[in-house]
């Protein structure tokens, strides 16, 4: 509390200066400048979601329907394609690769924030250089690997791949997190008898759910909007996930794009959920919050 | 100095739990991610196909491949594509970040709107801008032909779907460098723009000689990061124009996908994913050092 008159000192300075009518008008003005460049921007920016969204609920030109807005799209798709089925094998996939990648990636970060040497820098280093690879040089190896091992056109084939692809940066950003908790708090509980294993579990992981959420977050994101490997591995029916899906149906029918747009909507919906609910915990490009951050 | 003994008097289980802790990543990685490095390189050697690793054939799907112009373009594209990538997004998220902390009504509604094009799924908006451009009566066309530009064909034509796939990637990108740049401005201390404007420098000069300084580390960082998302894209521009009209937009990414898993070309694939893949490995061992170093100074 004694703390608020400090960080409030700087301010004075500026209102000494007696505000007069002309540059508070001035102000006033120059903040509705910005508000309106913004604005357009913004619109700008947002002309690819708000298509989506518009031509979803629009009726198509030959409809009965006269109205601006329908459902008749949606009802379209749930009939006549699997999107249900695609929307169930990413949200399965997705929600496989976000649990094991953290499962995986918080000791392993507990031991990047907490470990010294040599081995430990190293590791540091092979993370690092591992998610800025392209995914094609390991996609092609593990196609053919897979596809001795049945795991090609399987979705756990998938969630391997996603796993391997997110673990490093789950792994920084984790890191990242931990090294903001005091190492103070765990070397009290050892000198009380808890083991490392038991601090990491008690003390650390219990303190870093923003972390943890944090990373939950990027994996989520890649596993949902990834396309190469969905595309490299799934091709029978059984196994489609929306982007693939998505994709097949928007060509197969380049024409109806109310109902091309209602599948994409749906697929929309899921990381607009988590984005909404979590945007505190997302950091961008995962990797890039977790440079920031060490 | 409190910490020191706590630290020497670590227990001896402790070495060992994070030998534990760290093991299953460490498999993962070399199963998922050192696994296919190693059998890469071995393809890269051989000129077998998906199925047969075939016999070893040296160095020459790389001196056959890499001279070709086929190649050749792709690296040139692949560049124009990264340089495009960086420096658009860059300026516009910069611009973005430095108008949203001046005071703006409803700045925080702005700030978690214009992240949109980075949440998107790919797939999606890569729908939304085929809509928006492919055919002649799309939107675009339609508004520049009504405009008198005649018929635009941004797809079609090599050069515009040039244009058009580097703005889509800006597009894209704008959002990341935005919150790159919001979070570095946030770090630069009030104080040292109150004596610069205390020393009669004006806006720009601020900018120029306070801001840009001030946050050069992590615009270094952000643009490397970027770079090495924009070679390793592949659904932006497969998803636009397959690569196509006729090459103009096939990045090196692209081409190994088309000679792996159309051509069924493994060899000559793997080779210039593995140039790639050599190229980047260089480029990230390099950040990663220099990152390392600045945080020692």
């Amino acid at each position: 509390m004694s703390l608020a008159p400090q960080a409030a000192a700087p301010a004075p300075p500026a209102a000494l200066q007696p505000p007069t009518t002309g540059t508070s008008a001035r102000a006033f003005r120059s903040q509705w400048l910005r508000f309106a460049v913004l604005l357009v921007i913004t619109l700008l920016a947002m002309a690819p979601v708000l298509t989506t969204v518009l031509l979803a609920f629009r009726p198509a030109a030959d409809s009965s329907e006269s109205s601006l807005f329908t459902l008749e799209n949606f009802e379209r798709v749930l009939r006549d394609t699997d999107v249900l089925r695609w929307l169930a094998n990413s949200l399965l996939v997705a929600c496989s690769t976000v649990v094991v990648s953290v499962v995986v990636a918080a000791p392993a970060g507990y031991v990047l924030s907490r470990g010294r040497g040599k081995v430990v820098g190293g590791f540091s280093l092979l993370l690092f250089v591992l998610q800025s690879l392209p995914v094609i040089t390991s996609v092609i190896p593990l196609f053919i690997l897979f596809s001795r091992m049945g795991l090609v056109d399987n979705l756990l084939g998938l969630t391997i791949v996603y796993v391997g692809s997110t673990i490093s940066v789950t792994t920084w950003m984790m890191a990242a997190y931990f090294d903001s908790i005091p190492a103070s708090l765990e070397e009290a509980a050892w000198v009380d008898g808890l083991s490392v294993f038991g601090s990491f579990s008690r003390i650390v992981l219990r303190n870093s759910y923003p972390g943890i959420l944090s990373a939950a977050v990027f994996a989520f994101l890649l596993a949902w909007n990834d396309y190469l490997v969905a595309l490299v591995f799934l091709h029978s029916d059984a196994v489609l996930n929306l982007p693939v899906g998505l994709q097949n149906f928007f060509q197969q029918n380049a024409t109806d794009w109310g109902g091309v747009m209602a599948v994409a909507v749906i697929m929309l919906l899921p990381p607009c959920i988590v984005f909404a609910a979590l945007h505190r915990y997302f950091s961008v490009g995962g990797i890039g919050g977790a440079l920031a951050g060490r | 100095m409190t910490t020191a003994p706590t630290t020497t008097r670590m227990r001896p289980s402790r070495k060992r739990t994070m030998l534990l802790l760290a093991a299953p990543s460490v498999v993962l990685l070399l199963l998922i991610c050192t696994y296919p490095l190693v059998y890469a390189a071995i393809q890269a050697v051989h000129n077998g196909s998906l199925i047969n690793t075939g016999q070893y054939v040296g160095l020459q799907n790389f001196t056959l491949t890499l001279p070709t112009p086929e190649f050749r373009n792709a690296a040139l594209f692949t560049v124009v594509f990264l340089l495009a990538g960086v420096f658009g997004s860059w300026a516009i998220g910069l611009g973005l970040a430095l108008l949203l902390r001046m005071p703006v009504p409803g700045a925080k509604v702005f700030r978690v709107l214009l992240l949109l094009p980075w949440v998107m799924p790919i797939v999606v908006s890569a729908t939304a801008w085929n809509w928006l451009v492919a055919t002649r009566d799309s939107p675009l066309p339609t508004i520049a032909r009504a405009l008198g530009f005649g018929d635009v064909l941004f797809l079609a034509d090599p050069t515009l779907a040039v244009i058009t796939v580097c703005v889509v990637k800006v597009w894209l990108s704008f959002p990341f460098m935005m919150l790159m740049s919001s979070s570095a401005l946030a770090s630069v201390e009030d104080s040292v723009y109150e004596a610069a404007r205390l020393d009669g420098a004006g806006p720009w000069q601020r900018f120029w000689f306070v801001t840009l300084p001030m946050t050069a580390k992590s615009t270094y960082i952000s643009w490397v990061l970027m770079a090495i998302f924009c070679v390793n894209d592949f659904p932006t521009i497969y998803l636009l124009t397959g690569g196509g009209p006729v090459d103009a937009t096939s990045s090196l990414i692209v081409l190994a996908y088309r000679k792996v898993f159309q051509d069924f070309q493994t060899g000559p694939g793997v080779a210039i994913a593995f140039t790639m893949t050599f190229v980047l490995a260089i480029v990230s061992a390099l950040l990663f050092s220099r990152i390392r170093k600045a945080d020692v100074a």
